[in-house]
């Protein structure tokens, strides 16, 4: 298919998940906790997108490579060194906001 | 007042909703007019709440948007001028206690309004802008001009806090 409203059903039934460095498609894919690979294309590079999957590579959450390093990172790759993903604490946004407001 | 953004940003904002209380009530969206995805998932999100909140209330508004991608800076000023003719009615008309917003082009022109309302003594409004999870290492465009006049300016990694001083920082929130 070429579009859909949500993967959430097949990102639940996959093994590994693909994806370009758009922020939405890889946080769905780690907080579903599935083995992710980032594919960045070095032509059409947005540089926000790099900045975010260069730390989640950082923090060894995901594998990256680019279009023509792909096939090689398939080949050689080791998921079960990847790190958890711990979900983000919008608690701590709300707790924060009532401070400001008094409403602690 | 939320100002919800295209795609991801509206995603965002809606998590750090999700655990706010029912006083952050009643809540005005505002959308860029060539929006339809988040309009979906703003109504979504809020039928859910009202399953729990069943006195929850929410609105949608509409300005013109004040900036397309890689929009040139020139032309981007122009159109976020021509986006804050709409803003400032509407900011003056729902009069906020609270904006909040997480970078799309469309809170440039809301907050700006809000600020000056808070200018001309007509209403004091505090104005609240969470960068972006996919934002590391650098601001966005509207976080870059936003620093300056939002009251608190929350960033999701540590290398922003240091480069931003003024900013907070509460780690991942999204």
């Amino acid at each position: 298919f070429r579009f859909k409203d949500s993967l959430a059903e097949e990102l639940q039934s996959a093994d590994l998940v693909i994806s370009h460095a758009g922020a939405g498609s890889c946080l769905e894919a780690l907080e579903k906790g599935k083995p992710l690979i980032v594919v960045i294309n070095d032509k059409l590079m947005d540089n926000h997108q790099l900045e975010l999957a260069r730390q989640l590579h950082r923090d060894g959450c995901v594998l990256y490579c680019n279009c023509s390093t792909l096939v090689e990172t398939l080949q050689s790759m080791n998921l079960s060194a990847l790190k958890p993903f711990p979900p983000g604490q919008p608690e701590k946004f709300a707790s924060f906001l009532d401070k400001v407001f008094g409403l602690q | 007042l939320v100002v919800a953004g295209s795609g991801g940003h509206t995603t965002e904002i809606l998590r750090l909703l999700s655990c706010l209380s029912e006083s952050y009530s009643p809540r005005h969206y505002v959308l860029a007019d060539s929006d339809n995805m988040s309009e979906a998932k703003i109504r979504s999100f809020e039928e859910k709440r009202a399953e729990t909140f069943s006195k929850s209330q929410f609105s949608l508004d509409r300005i013109p948007r004040s900036r397309e991608v890689r929009q040139s800076w020139i032309s981007s000023v122009v159109t976020t001028l021509y986006s804050i003719l709409y803003s400032l009615p509407l900011t003056y008309k729902r009069k906020p206690d609270l904006i909040l917003c997480n970078g799309p082009g469309t809170c440039v022109p809301v907050c700006l309004s809000a600020f000056l309302l808070g200018l001309l003594r007509i209403k004091r409004t505090i104005i609240v802008y969470v960068e972006s999870i996919c934002r590391v290492e650098t601001l966005s465009l509207s976080g870059k001009i936003l620093y300056y006049f939002s009251d608190y300016f929350i960033v999701q990694w540590p290398d922003l806090k240091k480069k931003y001083p003024k900013s907070v920082y509460l780690g991942r929130i999204v």
